[in-house]
């Protein structure tokens, strides 16, 4: 049986909003599901090799103040991070990570070497809006 | 099933996952019923009230035959058949 497709726009680069990808990205993999994740945005700033998994790097899209609690909550409850989240749902279906060229421009990454090693490629808007329109669920976040 | 039907089942793999939230028990169902045959039963303990849900979907999804939770003592047991 062919497998369900999700298609992840992620443009949030915050660790609320990384995180809720991530426990989402694991739903899909325990489905088998194919995901293609396009990185826009303040998502690839994220993705940054010098940034990734630093939550003092990241801020919180919502509660900006509940920062803390919000990582020490998480902490105490075993709730892995975003980037091992990724790592994690990789490792189990088949998810590909893509970077929009022009947000990496953006944060001053322009290879796919400046990105942490779970980025898959660098590509343009035409492949998001494919994948897109191939796929049987659709997130933005 | 009964409880007292799922009590007394044969159960080939039992995953704890009493230490984890939500997507990890669904994530140690979904890696451990991949070491089982077809036709063997697996029980997954959590502690995550969401996961009494999300399993008997995840079933249906996968093909997979839900059998019935267990709960009380301050978590849930729940029973499955492999495809």
């Amino acid at each position: 049986m062919e497998p369900k497709k999700m298609c992840l726009g992620l443009f949030s680069g915050s660790v609320d909003k990384l995180t809720a990808a991530g426990i989402i990205l694991g739903g899909a993999a325990a489905l088998d599901m194919k995901v293609d994740i396009y990185v826009l945005l303040q998502g690839a700033r994220a993705f940054r090799k010098d940034i990734g998994d630093n939550p003092d790097k990241l801020q919180m899209a919502e509660n900006p103040a509940l920062k803390e609690e919000f990582l020490q909550s998480l902490k105490n409850l075993k709730v892995k991070t975003w980037v091992e989240f990724f790592k994690e749902a990789k490792e189990i279906t088949d998810v590909k990570i893509h970077i929009c060229g022009l947000a990496g421009k953006i944060w001053g990454a322009e290879k796919l070497e400046d990105f942490i090693g779970i980025a898959d490629d660098i590509c343009g808007i035409s492949a998001y809006i494919t994948g897109a329109e191939e796929a049987d669920v659709n997130l933005f976040i | 099933m009964t409880q007292e039907e799922l009590i007394s089942l044969h159960v080939t793999k039992a995953v704890d996952a009493r230490g984890t939230a939500c997507p990890g028990p669904l994530l140690e169902a979904k890696k451990a019923i991949g070491t089982i045959k077809s036709g063997d039963i697996m029980e997954v303990l959590s502690a995550d009230e969401g996961t009494k849900v999300d399993i008997p979907k995840w079933c249906a999804k996968q093909g997979h035959e839900y059998l019935g939770t267990i709960e009380g003592s301050g978590y849930f047991r729940i029973f499955m058949k492999k495809h």
